[in-house]
């Protein structure tokens, strides 16, 4: 099951304090619900987990984080992530491409388009629920992403604990119904 | 003509309540589920979340330490007692539990036994799997491109390919092509269904150590033959095995093959001691139990310029999955797909089938259909609508002009059937009156004047059922007779077991009707039994609408045998000859003096208390019936549709069916088993699929996404008959569970394609979703 996710939100911060964040793999995982770095394999190569719970379904993701292309001069980057459930119940992978551009405001804006890849259990739910599920995650991300700019950069930061399986199927199903048009 | 019997004794004919009903709307039932025994524990299956992985380990150590679990059982496991892999029911082999590598998503990985179900499934969940991901092959198509990857490594042939079949004369075919004024083409794929039956499936597999004895409560469409697989499979002596089909809860071919779930559960009793119970989720049935059609069919036509049609071609690729789980007789690798010239009379054709694996799961089932008989005769009835598409002239006049006329049958098909009866004109007019053809197309012209869309669709279909002559076919090497014994109590009740099992067919009551009608014994006064093998004669089983043209003629020859020997009783009992005598339903009489008889429940009694001398005691029979010919019932299904330009949805205005089974037994069964087929049909044709995604995820693998008709779905039937006996059936009957579902997709999508034909649409793949329909209205400029 493959789907394009494409988001954008924005930063009161300055576009370096932004990119700094972003282009920083172990800071940036503590903003993902549920995502851990557990080692760095070389400069551009991660190993880390994610739980994701939807319904009765948990899935933990084990696997590899890579920046494939960092390009600080147009605020760009592409990353890859690919992973296998602990329990072998099914794999996922992510490109990601992110941008950020300087808004009038001395803001930055974020886009950011992912192909998601998911094989297993998950992958049945369709790509109703997935889209669903991503938005949430988006939505925490995106709330601890803003806290975490806020934070001095060596300050150390707790680690984004993974959602609840109620919280998040009750979230995507009232999303699924209460689709804005 | 069939005699009519009085109400009270019932016989054909008679709209009697179905006898089983009454424990069934009380919730009295007693399905596979319903079993409990004593000690009783649980299984639950680990599945593959691959389509196509190589298993690198299984680890159960979390697994058999959680409190509550007594075995965690690996394909390794069952490897060493050579049980990883199963024969399937077409010269195929499946496994069990999967070792090497898992070929589709939802694949059996590891069986779980714990005390409770909750415990067997929290165990599950504990046991670790390591995959290594390969390449999926998900299109058929690409299955024999050099690229593909190699799916089957256990066989010798390394390739994706399972066999190719062809029958017909291709030569003459190819000329008579070559030759043709007009052709018609169409492609159409007959798109992966499952059957979904409401109770899922499932055993209790309950070992007696003490005995050796092993008795096995299954889902079973087909329980002696089951029974002797599980002998051969396993080594265990078959006077050892009994197997039992309780209530069943629908099968429409889904409860046909043999499932690992069952193996396991027979292992893990053997191992345990105690009895296993497994139960199937419904995702787990829809995403690893047979499924059916998945048929990518190209049919052309040739004809003359004035409609005639000369010829046939058929080319089609089936896809099987990863294993050819298909369950049909062993001649016939595509079925009775052959039975795709339909009910027109050209004297040649050709059809070729290529059998491909892919990593899906495994299959190929009969559907509440004879073998590929509704992929049949929807291709034929799709190709007919698109010639005349082609030939610019009515769908209806076309058909008529080229039915089989009565008076050719029995009629030798160009494709090698013997058609046993039919009058398909017959049934043609009586649809045409009941929906009144002429008034419709003349709404259907000013409708298109108004922008409108409406169609009308029109299904002449033929089935080939009642498998079958056992000098043809068989299943797994056993011929396909069946079977009836009927015992007749002193008290002049009667007792009848049968080789077929009920899914909900209605047995109970129709065998008991047939009884009643052969020996007057009321129906209400005969007790049907199916599915324990230890009782009931050795029969093949209930699919393939074989139930009444196989085991019913059973029931009235064995009837027959009774009322012959019951004639020596009378004439004893009344001190005549038997020539004397004259029988009608319930009693013998003395001729020309009807007052002088004795019924068959004096006849019965006297079996049992005053015998002729020389003659055995009881009243009884068995007979095993092995049938001359197939039957070939048919009808003419009209279906009318209205389309939503906003939306694209299809609304079934109409449904008229008009089926021709030859004599019927029960009315009032054989509309229901008509209503649910139809409804199955709707479904088939507007919204069920199982899909999968390009890494073979299933997208079909829940109700939330395999959609099932409910009562707002389902638009009234209108239902109509013709008569047309079967000349080789005791009693004439052909069979009519599975026309509804053979005979309607062709009517519901002819339909749909006719609404749009004027826009140039000559075939929509089903299901045809609102979507597809608004794709091409936006396609096509009706909507922007």
């Amino acid at each position: 099951m493959s789907i394009e996710i494409e988001k954008t939100f924005q930063a009161k911060e300055p576009i370096e304090q932004v990119w700094s964040l972003l282009s920083d793999p172990r800071r940036v995982a503590t903003c993902v619900p549920g995502a851990k770095i557990t080692e760095q394999v070389d400069e551009k190569t991660y190993k880390g987990t994610i739980s994701v719970k939807v319904g009765p379904s948990a899935t933990d993701y084990k696997g590899e984080l890579e920046i494939v292309r960092l390009d600080p001069k147009n605020y760009e980057m592409e990353i890859l992530g690919k992973g296998q459930d602990v329990r072998g119940r099914g794999s996922a992978s992510m490109k990601m491409t992110s941008k950020l551009r300087s808004l009038e405001d001395g803001g930055t804006e974020v886009t950011s388009v992912s192909e998601v890849n998911v094989v297993g259990i998950l992958a049945q739910m369709g790509s109703r629920v997935i889209s669903e599920v991503s938005n949430i995650m988006f939505q925490q991300f995106t709330k601890n992403f803003q806290a975490q700019l806020q934070r001095p950069a060596d300050a150390a930061s707790p680690e984004a604990k993974p959602i609840s399986a109620a919280s998040l199927a009750w979230a995507a199903a009232k999303g699924a119904f209460h689709r804005e048009s | 003509m069939i005699s009519r019997t009085s109400p009270e004794i019932g016989g054909m004919g008679h709209p009697i309540k179905r006898k089983e009903d009454l424990r069934f709307i009380q919730g009295k039932g007693n399905y596979v589920d319903d079993v409990h025994l004593p000690d009783m524990v649980y299984g639950h299956i680990v599945r593959s979340p691959y389509a196509h992985a190589r298993l690198k380990s299984v680890n159960t150590e979390k697994a058999k330490a959680l409190p509550g679990v007594l075995a965690v059982i690996t394909g390794e496991d069952l490897a060493k007692s050579n049980l990883a892999w199963m024969p399937t029911l077409f010269f195929d082999k499946q496994m069990v539990l999967a070792t090497g590598k898992v070929l589709f998503q939802s694949q059996e990985v590891a069986f779980v036994v714990a005390e409770d179900q909750y415990t067997a499934a929290d165990a599950a969940e504990l046991v670790e799997v390591e995959y290594e991901e390969l390449p999926v092959l998900v299109d058929p198509h690409k299955a024999l491109d050099p690229g593909s990857p190699i799916l089957r490594e256990d066989r010798e042939e390394k390739s994706n390919h399972i066999f190719h079949w062809e029958v017909g004369d291709k030569v003459a075919t190819e000329k008579a092509f070559v030759d043709a004024e007009v052709k018609a083409k169409v492609h159409a794929v007959f798109q992966r269904c499952h059957p979904a039956p409401l109770e899922t499936c499932g055993c209790v597999a309950d070992f007696n150590a003490a005995t050796g004895r092993i008795t096995i409560y299954l889902t079973s469409q087909a329980p002696h033959v089951h029974r002797t697989l599980f002998a051969l499979v396993s080594g265990i002596p078959e006077n050892n095995i009994r197997v039992v089909s309780p209530d069943i809860g629908g099968g429409f071919g889904n409860k046909v093959p043999i499932y690992p779930g069952y193996v396991c559960a027979v292992v893990a009793s053997l191992t345990l001691g105690r009895p296993v119970k497994w139960i199937e989720t419904r995702s787990e049935n829809l995403q690893s139990t047979g499924f059916a059609r998945d048929y990518h069919m190209t049919a052309e036509l040739a004809a003359g310029q004035d409609g005639k049609i000369k010829a046939m071609r058929v080319k089609t690729l089936a896809d099987h999955g990863a294993f050819n789980a298909a369950a049909q007789p062993t001649k016939f690798p595509a079925g009775l797909f052959s039975i795709c010239t339909g009910a027109y009379d050209y004297p040649t054709a050709f059809c070729e089938v290529d059998g491909v694996y892919t990593n899906k799961a495994p299959g190929g089932i009969a559907y509440r259909c004879s073998f590929r008989v509704t992929e049949a005769a929807y291709l034929i009835e799709r190709a007919v609508d698109v010639l005349a598409q082609e030939l610019k002239t009515d769908p209806v006049e076309l058909r008529r002009k080229n039915f089989i006329p009565p008076h050719k049958f029995p009629y030798a098909s160009p494709l090698g059937w013997s058609y046993d009866s039919g009058d398909y004109d017959a049934a043609m007019k009586v649809a045409l009156d009941t929906v009144g053809y002429d008034a419709l197309r003349k709404e259907q012209q000013e409708k298109r004047k108004r922008g409108e869309l409406m169609g009308i669709g029109v299904s002449s279909f033929v089935e080939v059922v009642g498998a079958g002559p056992a000098h043809t076919f068989d299943i797994a090497g056993i011929k396909m007779f069946d079977s009836c014994e009927i015992r007749v109590h002193p008290t002049g009740k009667a007792m009848c077991r049968m080789g077929t099992k009920s899914q909900g067919q209605g047995h109970e009551t129709t065998y008991a009707q047939i009884v009643a009608q052969e020996l007057g014994i009321p129906a209400d006064d005969v007790t049907v039994e199916e599915g324990d093998t230890d009782t009931a004669p050795y029969g093949l089983g209930t699919y393939a609408s074989r139930s009444t043209p196989v085991s019913g003629a059973a029931t009235a020859m064995a009837a027959r045998k009774i009322r012959g020997k019951a004639k020596k009783i009378a004439a004893h009992l009344l001190e005549c000859s038997e020539e004397d005598l004259d029988w009608e339903p319930g009693k013998f009489f003395v001729k020309g003096a009807p007052s002088k008889s004795k019924t068959i429940q004096d006849i019965a009694f006297a079996a049992y208390t005053n015998i002729p001398a020389g003659m055995e005691a009881g009243l009884e029979a068995v007979d095993y019936y092995d049938p001359p010919n197939l039957t070939f019932p048919f009808g003419t299904y009209i279906c009318v549709v209205d389309i939503d330009k906003g939306t694209g949805e299809v609304k079934v205005r109409r449904f008229v069916a008009v089926d021709d089974c030859g004599n019927i037994i029960n009315p009032m069964i054989v509309e229901g088993q008509i209503h649910g087929g139809l409804t199955e049909g709707l479904a088939i044709a507007f919204m069920q699929q199982i899909s999968y995604d390009e890494s073979g995820n299933v997208q079909g693998g829940s109700f939330m996404d395999y959609l099932i008709p409910t009562a707002v779905e389902t638009p009234h039937w209108e239902t109509g008959k013709t008569c047309t006996p079967s000349p080789h059936h005791p009693f004439g009957a052909k069979g009519v569970g599975e026309s509804p579902n053979v005979g309607s997709p062709a009517a519901f999508v002819n339909a749909v394609v006719d609404a749009l034909s004027h826009l140039g649409v000559k075939h929509i793949d089903m299901p045809i979703a609102p979507w597809k329909v608004w794709n091409i209205l936006k396609e096509k400029g009706v909507v922007n």
